[in-house]
């Protein structure tokens, strides 16, 4: 059976009809030569149909352990050649058993440039005979897609206070506020906090203040910061009052919060191999990548550095602001998958900006 | 920060002459950082003792130093030179060893020169490997049990103690060398003795055996400023056991997960950081237990490496260039990507294709070798290819071995060629597939990862359906696809390869081409750096300006190596300056030619003719230039005419003269020139009545051969039997053996010209040190010559102008004459640019190559000026040195003959002849020990004039020893001589003695094969302790030369001067 990826401005791509349910998204592509586990199930691909540029994937099979939700994400996977032998086959099957649809034999190369070039439209992956059989069911399902709430941190954030405790009983209390927070950002706050409490997206001020919490962490979440509802006005509240720290969106809603603009990307940043200039760190690493908006600087307040560059592009890769003793990252210091070295960034977040503030 | 300041002129130094192990890819690493330091306003001071090479090109660098890589040679050049600094970390093992001793004695400190890019602690570190060990303990990394052993018996203790098979590791030495893996306790006692011998150090490290693990290597660059970027992630086909240069190797990596290689990632960089690696380029080795996933190191190399070129080519990302910045002070993120152009250096580049490369072997070579991988490299070349999957690009490297046009063809399968690692395994696994053998038996008898053997296994399969199917678009694609080849498909479906083609055509199945862009297409770039698949539905739209391609000579063997790469980046620099848009096909990745840099569009494609039409039909090329990649373009230049495109210079009528002896012989004769008496036999009683005519002795080998393969100096009817038991499947009528009247004794000349439609050049004359009878790849060369009258000398450039201007020659012609008792005889023709081209180009100044390109470009005698090249102004006597590998081959004879057994050359340059001699063989590693022992044993006809030499070296301090029969006609002379057994006149004998180490050179002259069989053990003794050996009368009488010149202790360096003008 072929299976087709169709873009709403009409681009039609021809692949091999591997399985699942056809399904409408944002089509995106990712760069990064591992980690198509950690990727279908970090929730910040919600509404999404991702592209791995990548040409082999399901390679090293699955592993449970590694997923960075209780789900799978993506609205599809896209890729060159996915691993189909008697022994292992294990990821077409993972994703397939989801309904995720799965197309190979594509040319990812040619729909990753027709992205670079023109920005990531909805898409629709739909087995089919022709292509005019696919154009007309992705037509319909791409509309259909389209009319899905706005503020979709709402749609993959908790719905409940989850508390969990961590692996430190000298270390700070920290709540979070879920976006779709990725686990590896609750490990790695776990690994140092006595406990952490998850809330959802929507939470007020004073729920979220109830368990005298330490630090605030904003996590990670998918769609545009803009129609996310209540949580920057939550955390303009804090501001000054309490450590903050987002990650991703969660460093957009900060930004928001601090009276700044986001903007969307042409095409987004989805890797594991930008380089960023960090500032705060005073060092220059490769980071993990997953965002298709990004901070305007010009709308940044005077008392807010922008002490995180990233290198490829010069855009906002996060900021820091001293007074109000916040912090944002716009890549992926939890990375899961991709590299390791923004990692300290949880020790500063902790170290520097809990502990000391507690201290002094 | 910006780049020190201080830096005014730097040192660099090379690898010198090719070995096993340290290749080409040190000439690409070198010449990328000379050319990007030049680029920065320094004074760049190259020093090299390989003439191969394109650094040591006068233009490469401010000054170009041709002399030995000793410590005392460069001292000279510091002293001379003054410069602030010196990168060792480019010119491999050899230059990093250098680095270290020029420390060791205080030489740097004394001339105030820093060492960048590494200093010594870290080579240390790295390289010894109880401090390794250390490092690797602190930061929490695993290692391989092992122990360190320094004499025979703590290695018995150490065998005890961690049980067989065990594999040692000798320190300080290159490409694993003294290496191996021992199963047994006769077998380990053998090689730990070899092993403490090799190391310089006399430290080997006894190491429990990870046979079987997966194997990875991480090419890794990291600042000053801590920056760390993995530029690409390798992962061996064949599992640990196999020396990682001897292996298949995919990159990226294929078999871990993001956690797996974050840990990995993670662990090399605080490896590197603990090491103490501020800047460049590094790698680290890593086994993972395929089950279980534990993960190990094996081992890392602070500096550039093989595998760094290799990842360079794989990624786009220039590791060497990229190195020298950071050296002179820059970071990674104050450096542009060169491929993108606007994102910066500090990235980790993105593939979105497979790259795989295959070794490539030499047993062949060496009889008595056996044909087995181990830990030690024997490999003396690869392929590198590119594609959309990992079949693919398995394939099309396969193809760029240049073995078979069909990839795997049927051959017989063979348990034990697929149970022991060996140079046709993966031929014999496809097989095995073919034959019903499952991913699972194979597995078990390989521990090759089922990942990879699911993959040939898919190929094979497909091969199956491929059978019964119609060659229609579906199937035709599916199986280019697969990357198999017009030849497979045309095997298959029982049709000729043109009709495939044909049908390609007609139903549009042409490959696409794909840019490597380091970026896997996140950003746009400008690079034209391509590589074919047939996956992608598009090509980018490029406008190409009917380019002159130049084809590339594929991996390296013995035979045709570097020089050849040489030949062919000069070329492409010629074409360039005479206004012409240039396109490189090429499938070697250690070379300076598949440099993105050195044309304006690289192709990284195997060298076949489906692939090569392919690519000019693209770029619409206006012509083809065949001349300079040695044979493998030649070869390639019919199929390519055939299919419409222009054959640049000589034409195809030109090559067939040159190489159909029958034509040949036929136009000599018409010239009255002499050649010696010869015939054509495919049959073994045709042989010996054709002997019969020629008298023996006689040169036997099969026709269209490169490098001399199976050539053979035969001196009796009972030879030419075994010849023909031995070598008999390679002879056919419709390919027939040569017989050639064998000149005993003759002087051997090269000579190397260009012609041009109205003028012609002389290049020079390369007097053979040695005799005929030993391939010209393997003597000792000079120029000027010293021997040769000089009236013969002017006859031998009459005679090769006439035979040009006869041929019709148009660019290269190599002529190999030989000369007795003044007559001049024509032994060979080759149209077309020579192993002897650069050194020659190097000694004489006369831009060779570039005058080559004019010829092809029909310039004109007014523009060139043909008198302005006079290769009899040379500045100075050049000789030519010969590097052999026989070390590696332990089997291995490293007596010389008509088959081409070296892998590199060394130039020596001098105010003399015997200046020029002990420069040229301490270049090959001849040790000139001041005093000691000559031992000689030698054929009759030798001893007479022996006598003058070993009176000379009596005089000289040494002692003389020989066999009885060389002693006595000594001691009978009146030089004491002390009097040898033979081997089997029982022990002790001669070799016990030399073994034994009183033994400071060995001279063995033997003619025939009993006798040369009867005295292999003398030669193995010296190869394996390094003693010098010389095996012909002639080269003997050079070395006392050179002997004689070295124990003066002069020294006097001088740079190369540039090149004539065109």
């Amino acid at each position: 059976m072929n299976g087709y990826l169709v873009l709403e401005t009409g681009e039609i791509y021809e692949g091999r009809w591997q399985g699942g349910q056809a399904r409408a998204g944002e089509v995106v592509f990712n760069t990064s030569q591992t980690g198509y586990e950690e990727i279908a199930t970090d929730p910040s691909y919600f509404s999404q149909i991702v592209v791995m540029t990548s040409p082999m994937q399901g390679n090293y099979g699955v592993d449970q352990s590694v997923w960075e939700s209780q789900k799978m994400w993506i609205e599809g996977f896209i890729c060159l050649e996915i691993q189909k032998t008697k022994r292992d086959e294990s990821w077409l099957h993972k994703l397939t058993e989801n309904k995720i649809p799965l197309v190979s034999e594509m040319d990812t190369r040619a729909i990753t440039l027709r992205l670079r070039g023109g920005g990531t439209p909805w898409g629709a992956l739909v087995p089919a005979k022709t292509s005019q059989e696919a154009a007309s069911l992705a037509k319909d399902l791409i509309n259909e897609k389209k009319k899905i709430e706005k503020d979709w941190v709402y749609l993959a954030s908790r719905h409940s206070l989850e508390r969990r405790t961590g692996s430190c009983p000298q270390g700070p209390r920290v709540a979070v506020l879920d976006f779709g927070s990725k686990e590896n950002i609750l490990r790695e706050l776990m690994s140092r906090c006595s406990e952490v409490l998850i809330y959802p997206s929507r939470t007020s001020v004073s729920q979220l203040l109830e368990h005298k919490p330490d630090g605030i962490m904003l996590t990670n979440g998918p769609g545009n910061p803009e129609d996310v509802q209540v949580a920057a006005g939550t955390v303009r509240e804090l501001l000054g009052k309490i450590p903050i720290f987002g990650i991703c969106m969660g460093h957009q809603i900060l930004s928001i919060a601090l009276g700044a603009k986001t903007y969307k990307l042409k095409f987004g940043h989805r890797g594991a191999n930008h380089p960023i200039r960090d500032d705060l760190l005073g060092k220059v690493y490769m980071s993990s990548q997953n965002h298709g908006y990004a901070v305007d600087p010009q709308t940044l307040p005077p008392e807010v550095c922008v002490t995180h560059v990233n290198l490829n592009d010069q855009t906002v890769a996060g900021i820091y602001s001293e007074k109000k003793n916040c912090l944002g990252i716009q890549y992926h210091p939890e990375s899961c998958p991709g590299p390791h070295e923004a990692g300290l960034l949880f020790d500063y977040f902790i170290e520097k900006m809990i502990t000391k503030g507690k201290s002094s | 920060m910006p780049r020190h300041q201080d830096l005014k002129r730097v040192l660099i130094i090379g690898s010198g002459p090719i070995v096993i192990g340290q290749a080409c890819e040190f000439d690409y690493s070198g010449t990328q950082a000379c050319k990007a330091l030049m680029k920065e306003g320094l004074e760049v001071i190259l020093v090299n003792s390989n003439p191969a090479t394109i650094m040591t090109d006068p233009e490469i660098a401010t000054r170009v130093y041709v002399e030995p890589l000793k410590v005392p040679f460069i001292e000279k050049i510091i002293e001379k030179e003054k410069p602030n600094a010196i990168i060792p970390t480019l010119g491999g093992q050899t230059a990093l060893n250098l680095a270290l001793e020029l420390n060791a004695k205080g030489i740097l400190k004394k001339h105030q020169v820093k060492l960048l890019g590494a200093d010594p602690h870290v080579i240390e570190a790295a390289e010894d490997r109880e401090k390794f060990r250390n490092i690797l303990d602190k930061v929490g990394a695993k290692y391989p049990k092992s122990i360190l052993v320094r004499t025979f018996e703590q290695g018995m203790r150490a065998s005890e103690e961690l049980g067989f098979p065990l594999i040692l590791r000798p320190n300080y030495t290159l490409g694993g060398g003294g290496g191996g893996i021992a199963y047994s306790m006769d077998e380990y006692k053998r090689m730990i003795a070899n092993a403490l011998h090799e190391s310089p150090t006399s430290e080997v490290l006894v190491e429990e055996s990870i046979l079987g693990w997966k194997e990875f290597e991480l090419e890794v660059m990291r600042d000053y400023s801590g920056t760390f970027v993995v530029i690409c992630t390798i992962e061996n086909f064949d599992p640990c056991g196999v020396h990682t240069g001897d292996s298949i190797t995919v990159a990226p990596q294929q078999t871990l997960s993001d956690r797996e290689y974050q840990a990995m990632r993670d662990e090399a960089c605080k490896i590197l950081n603990e090491v103490g690696v501020q800047t460049g380029g590094a790698n680290v080795q890593f086994a993972v237990h395929p089950t279980t996933g534990e993960r190990l190191v094996i081992e890392m190399n602070p500096r550039v490496s093989r595998s760094s070129a290799l990842a360079s080519k794989a990624t786009g990302f220039p590791i060497a260039k990229i190195a020298a910045l950071l050296a002179i002070g820059y970071r990674l993120d104050e450096l542009k990507n060169d491929i993108t152009k606007v994102t910066p250096t500090c990235y980790e580049p993105a593939l979105d294709y497979v790259v795989t490369k295959i070794p490539r072997f030499a047993f062949e070579k060496f009889p008595g070798s056996k044909d087995l991988l181990t830990t030690q490299m024997k490999s003396v070349g690869e392929a590198m290819a590119i594609g959309r999957t990992l079949q693919e690009s398995m394939m099309k490297a396969v193809l760029s071995l240049e073995f078979h046009p069909e990839g795997f063809p049927e051959i017989n399968y063979q348990v034990e060629k697929v149970s022991y690692a060996n140079s046709q395994r993966l031929f014999h696994i496809y097989q095995a597939l073919r034959d019903g053998k499952t991913v699972e038996e194979l597995n078990e008898l390989t521990q090759i990862h089922p990942y990879f053997l699911e993959k040939l296994e898919e190929m094979v399969q497909f091969e199956k359906e491929l059978e019964k199917l119609a060659l229609d678009h579906v199937t035709l694609l599916r199986a280019k696809r697969l990357g198999f080849s017009d030849a497979l498909i045309a095997r298959i479906k029982k049709i000729k390869p043109t009709d495939v083609q044909k049908l390609r055509d007609q139903l549009s199945v042409q490959p696409r081409f794909q840019q490597v862009d380091t970026c896997a297409g996140e950003f746009a770039s400008e690079t034209p750096y391509f590589y074919s698949s047939y996956w992608p539905t598009f090509s980018p739209a490029i406008k190409f300006n009917q380019p002159a391609v130049v084809i590339g000579s594929g991996p390296n063997r013995i035979g045709q190596g570097i020089e050849f790469d040489y030949g062919c980046v000069r070329g492409v620099k010629a074409l360039q300056k005479q206004g012409h848009q240039v396109v490189m096909i090429n499938s070697n990745p250690e070379t300076v030619s598949t440099d993105y840099d050195t044309s304006d569009v690289l192709f990284f494609e195997p060298l076949t003719t489906e692939h090569l039409h392919e690519v000019m039909k693209w770029v619409g090329a206006k012509g083809f230039v065949a001349q300079l990649g040695g044979q493998t373009p030649i070869n390639l230049a019919h199929n390519l005419v055939s299919r419409g495109y222009k054959l640049l210079g000589s034409s195809l009528e030109t090559i067939d003269l040159a190489e159909d002896r029958g034509l040949f012989s036929q136009i000599c004769k018409e010239l009255k020139f002499q050649i010696p008496q010869s015939a054509m036999v495919s049959t073994l009683s045709q042989a010996i009545e054709m002997a019969a005519g020629i008298g023996y002795p006689i040169i036997c080998r099969p026709s269209y051969v490169l490098g001399g393969r199976r050539m053979e100096v035969i001196e009796s009817e009972e030879e030419l039997v075994s010849y023909f038991e031995r070598h008999g499947e390679a002879i056919s009528a419709d390919r027939p053996c040569l017989m050639d009247q064998f000149l005993e004794g003759a002087l051997e000349v090269d000579v190397d010209l260009v012609r041009g439609e109205d003028w012609l050049v002389i290049g020079g004359v390369v007097e053979h040190i040695e005799a005929a009878g030993v391939h010209s790849g393997d003597s000792m060369g000079v120029l000027p010559p010293q021997r040769l009258k000089d009236e013969t000398c002017q006859k031998i450039e009459y005679l090769s102008s006439e035979l040009a201007h006869r041929m019709k020659v148009i660019g290269h012609l190599n002529l190999q004459l030989a000369v007795k008792n003044d007559i001049v005889y024509i032994l060979e023709a080759n149209p077309r640019s020579s192993r002897s081209v650069p050194f020659v180009a190097k000694a004489t100044q006369i831009p060779l190559i570039d005058l080559g390109i004019a010829a092809m470009l029909g310039v004109r005698k007014d523009q060139i000026h043909p008198e302005k090249f006079n290769w009899r102004k040379a500045p100075c006597v050049s000789v030519k040195g010969v590097v052999f590998p026989f070390k590696k081959f332990s089997e291995a004879d490293s007596i010389l003959g008509p088959e081409m057994k070296s892998t590199g050359e060394s130039m020596g340059r001098g105010q003399d002849y015997s200046e020029a001699l002990m420069k040229a063989m301490l270049s090959s590693h001849m040790q000139f020990h001041p005093k000691g022992e000559v031992f000689f044993s030698l054929r009759d006809k030798d001893k007479t004039m022996m006598l003058d030499i070993a009176k000379t070296l009596k005089s000289m301090g040494y002692t003389i020893s020989a066999t009885g029969g060389t002693a006595k006609f000594f001691n009978d002379q009146g030089i004491e001589t002390l009097s040898l057994r033979k081997v089997h006149e029982g022990r002790p004998h001669c070799v016990d003695h030399i073994r034994s180490g009183q033994v400071s050179f060995v001279f063995n002259t033997t003619r025939g094969r009993k006798s040369i069989e009867a005295s292999f053990d003398i030669r193995r003794a010296c190869t394996d302790l390094a003693i010098p050996c010389l095996t012909e009368s002639d080269s003997v009488e050079a070395f006392v030369l050179a002997l004689k010149n070295a124990r003066k202790g002069e020294i006097e360096v001088t740079p190369l001067a540039k090149m004539v003008e065109l």
